[in-house]
């Protein structure tokens, strides 16, 4: 049994050499995209079987005798020992996202391969390992939050910036996917009118749950789903009626302050009306989505069209300018390693706990499979032609409004594509153009649609599919701009009430309109601003929301490092610390560049110079507009630059707490004591 | 299959709060009712919105 053991391992360790190999040193013809699912999947299970199990067994020391606060603290509503599976499917539902879907489509930029790569072994080696140990840590201490954590092992200023830099990644991401939205939906009455139905369908939900079948949440979910579905066909039917269709073509301005007006209103109306139901429907329809997509891939096995590089590893890219070193690595974030992550497994997750050797399947695992939901994403972008895939993500101001410009530039790239070809494939999927449809989310949808039509029902269907796979990010999307917008509220609510006692008090309504106003107003300024920008937005919003995610990162790496630092003195601090320095370094150079690099491109501070001297020349086109595009490159530097300095400040802080530690100083570990498990097997 | 196939339910039933109803229920000794279940709801979606949705 132990040889089958050894040979299966073996075999596993070889599928995931030959497959990272082969991907990474095949040039010339177009590689089968199973190359990357056997890399992936083979790494991924030799990183669970040995790393973790080496994490879990001589760093953290799992004991299923110590009782988790799931079984101390039980109380029928958030602590409650739950079967790892389940827990195991709660806490990927949480931690996955749009992030792992739009990063690697915007990182394909520089070919398949430097993406791929950076979310096979960041995954296996930082993010999973960031995941696990935070959950571990949280689970420790009685389910405490990282701010706690922070505070308690790091210091006050810990504990004080975790929140504020929380908040502030919340703004940027609220807008960045905001306008991930707005680029999907922009001119397109089909997917316009399917998202808009999908909100009387969350009310006429949210009254049937209250009201008619009180408790009933998958019927409900049900009943939503044949709905929603109801709405694709009948988005069709819209974008083919000469009155209706034009009600539902909707500018890209229109479509961000329509955003907009709706994030204040499901701020501001009671959560069980329009968020909670949507919700649930979200997150039934993404499970599904994932496993489809996964089916699908196994099922068509189809070729990568794009190559392994392309020739913007060079810093010159259309879709956001910078090299591979350090863009790649914040561009993407969630599928890699997400700074959000640790506020999840600092969350519910550790209070759902039974045992303590569940926190590796479910720390580490539910990371390796939004890992692997990364690397569908990247298979599904790849399978578009590369002349297809740069003219729908790249900008306007890049390769022009006109669609021939836009050919005739993407062509002298080397990728070959024609305005017969786009015309021909926006009629297929019931589109008027998908030039410059920026954000990732209109790509990755054709990716699918492509994918999913290719597995039945071939071209007929394919208009379906890519309306289906618009609706479903869009539908998730959405959920996370009402539940964030709230949840900002609540943390203004909170800061405030400390000056105002009454604008802390949730239920008192003139602080909740000021309040979710000022939310909708600080995540909308920066989606107007993304609208507004002739880069199309995705340019300077990404790397920003990539930056602040990953700083919150290195905050929960620096907390992860003090915990391990504290338990088993420098032994064990390689684990957390070598995914923190490279994560510092990676994520400082690219603050700093976006800061302060003299290319316009890059540079915040230089766009805002080039921008000046075209004022200072006379030749700008809007003198207003060119003036509000110089303010927001320069509020885009300094925010750039708060993130730094506030996480330069944790870790240094860290730094010193970590010296005292080695010089054999105080190492006192905040957990909670020791209780012997009285948990039976099939209580769970 | 079947076994595959009552996990499914069950997840499906956790992430719709309908196992947590069950447990607050039992945990309490009520019945189910209208009243109830908008109780135990408003209680739980307070908790739940009060936390980040994840990127």
């Amino acid at each position: 049994m132990k040889i089958l053991g050894y040979l299966l391992w073996g075999l596993v360790a070889c599928g995931a050499g030959i497959g990272l190999g082969g991907i990474a040193l095949h040039r010339g013809e177009h590689i089968n995209s199973l190359w990357l699912v056997v890399a992936s999947a083979c790494s991924y299970a030799f990183a669970y079987r040995f790393y973790a199990k080496f994490i879990a067994a001589k760093v953290m020391v799992l004991n299923d005798q110590r009782a988790t606060p799931a079984e101390r603290l039980r109380n029928g509503h958030d602590f409650e020992p739950t079967n790892k599976w389940i827990v195991f499917g709660h806490h990927f539902a949480a931690i996955a996202g749009p992030g792992p879907l739009v990063g690697p489509v915007l990182a394909a930029q520089f070919g398949y391969l430097p993406g791929t790569l950076w979310i096979i072994i960041g995954g296996c080696l930082g993010g999973a390992v960031q995941d696990f140990v935070i959950l571990f840590a949280s689970m420790r201490r009685d389910g405490k939050s990282l701010g706690q954590m922070a505070k308690e092992e790091i210091g006050k200023v810990g504990g004080l910036i975790a929140p504020v830099t929380v908040l502030m990644i919340m703004v940027i991401l609220l807008a960045v996917v905001g306008l991930v939205v707005v680029n999907a939906l922009k001119g397109s009455p089909w997917g316009t009118f399917t998202i808009a139905a999908t909100m009387p369908i969350a009310v006429l939900m949210g009254l049937y749950l209250r009201f008619w079948r009180p408790g009933k949440v998958l019927e409900c979910s049900a009943l939503g789903f044949v709905l929603v579905m109801a709405s694709i066909f009948a988005g069709r039917w819209v974008a083919e009626s000469a009155s209706l269709a034009p009600v539902f073509t909707l500018t890209a301005m229109t479509l961000a302050l329509a955003i907009i007006l709706y994030g204040f209103l499901a701020s501001a109306l009671p959560v069980w009306l329009l968020l909670a139901p949507r919700d649930y429907l979200s997150t039934f329809v993404k499970l599904g989505v994932v496993l489809m997509l996964a089916v699908g891939i196994l099922f068509v096995r189809p070729e990568l069209q794009l190559p392994p590089f392309t020739r913007f590893v060079d810093g010159t890219g259309p879709i956001f300018a910078g090299k591979i070193f350090p863009f790649c690595f914040i561009t993407i974030a969630c599928g890699a390693i997400s700074g959000f992550h640790s506020l999840i497994s600092s969350g519910t997750t550790p209070k759902m706990i039974a045992k303590e050797t569940h926190a590796a399947p479910v720390g580490y695992g539910s990371m390796l499979l939004e890992s692997f939901v990364a690397i569908m994403a990247m298979i599904a972008a790849c399978v578009l032609q590369p002349g297809v895939y740069f003219a729908v993500n790249s900008p306007e101001g890049v390769v022009g409004a006109v669609p021939a410009a836009a050919v005739a530039t993407i062509s002298s790239w080397g990728f070959p594509v024609t305005t017969a070809d786009m015309a021909t494939l926006a009629q297929s999927v019931g589109e008027t153009t998908l030039f410059s449809r920026t954000g990732g989310a209109p790509s990755l949808a054709l990716g699918m649609a492509h994918i999913f039509a290719r597995s039945g029902g071939g071209q007929a269907v394919i208009g379906f599919w890519y309306h289906f796979a618009i609706m479903f990010e869009a539908l998730f999307i959405l959920t996370i701009i009402d539940a964030g917008t709230r949840v900002g509220r609540f943390m203004l609510q909170d800061l405030l009430g400390h000056v105002v006692p009454s604008l802390g008090r949730t239920s008192w309504m003139p602080g909740v309109i000021a309040t979710s106003a000022a939310v909708v107003g600080a995540w909308g300024y920066f989606l107007v601003q993304g609208v507004r920008d002739p880069l199309g937005g995705i340019n300077s919003l990404w790397p920003l929301f990539g930056i602040s995610n990953q700083l919150l990162a290195s905050i929960a790496l620096c907390v992860a490092t003090t915990i391990l630092l504290k338990m088993h003195g420098a032994k064990f601090m390689w684990i957390t610390c070598a995914p923190l320095v490279w994560l510092v370094s990676a994520t400082f150079t690219a603050a700093w560049q976006k800061i302060f690099s003299p290319l316009p491109a890059i540079g915040f501070l230089a766009q805002a110079e080039k921008l000046e001297a075209v004022l200072r020349a006379g030749t700008a086109a809007n003198v207003a507009d060119t003036q509000t595009l110089i303010f927001n490159a320069r509020l885009d530097a300094a925010i750039c630059g708060l993130l730094m300095v506030l996480v330069a400040m944790i870790l240094l802080d860290s730094l010193r707490i970590w010296v005292g530690i080695l010089r054999g100083g105080e190492r006192q570990v905040h957990e909670a004591p020791f209780v012997l498990s009285r948990l039976q097997a099939e209580e769970l | 299959m079947r076994r595959v196939g009552r996990f499914l339910l069950a997840l499906l039933r956790e992430l719709g709060d309908e196992n947590a109803y069950r447990r607050h229920l039992a945990a309490h000794g009520k019945t189910h009712s209208g009243e109830e279940w908008r109780r135990f709801s408003d209680h739980r979606l307070q908790k739940k919105y009060a936390n980040a949705k994840c990127c």
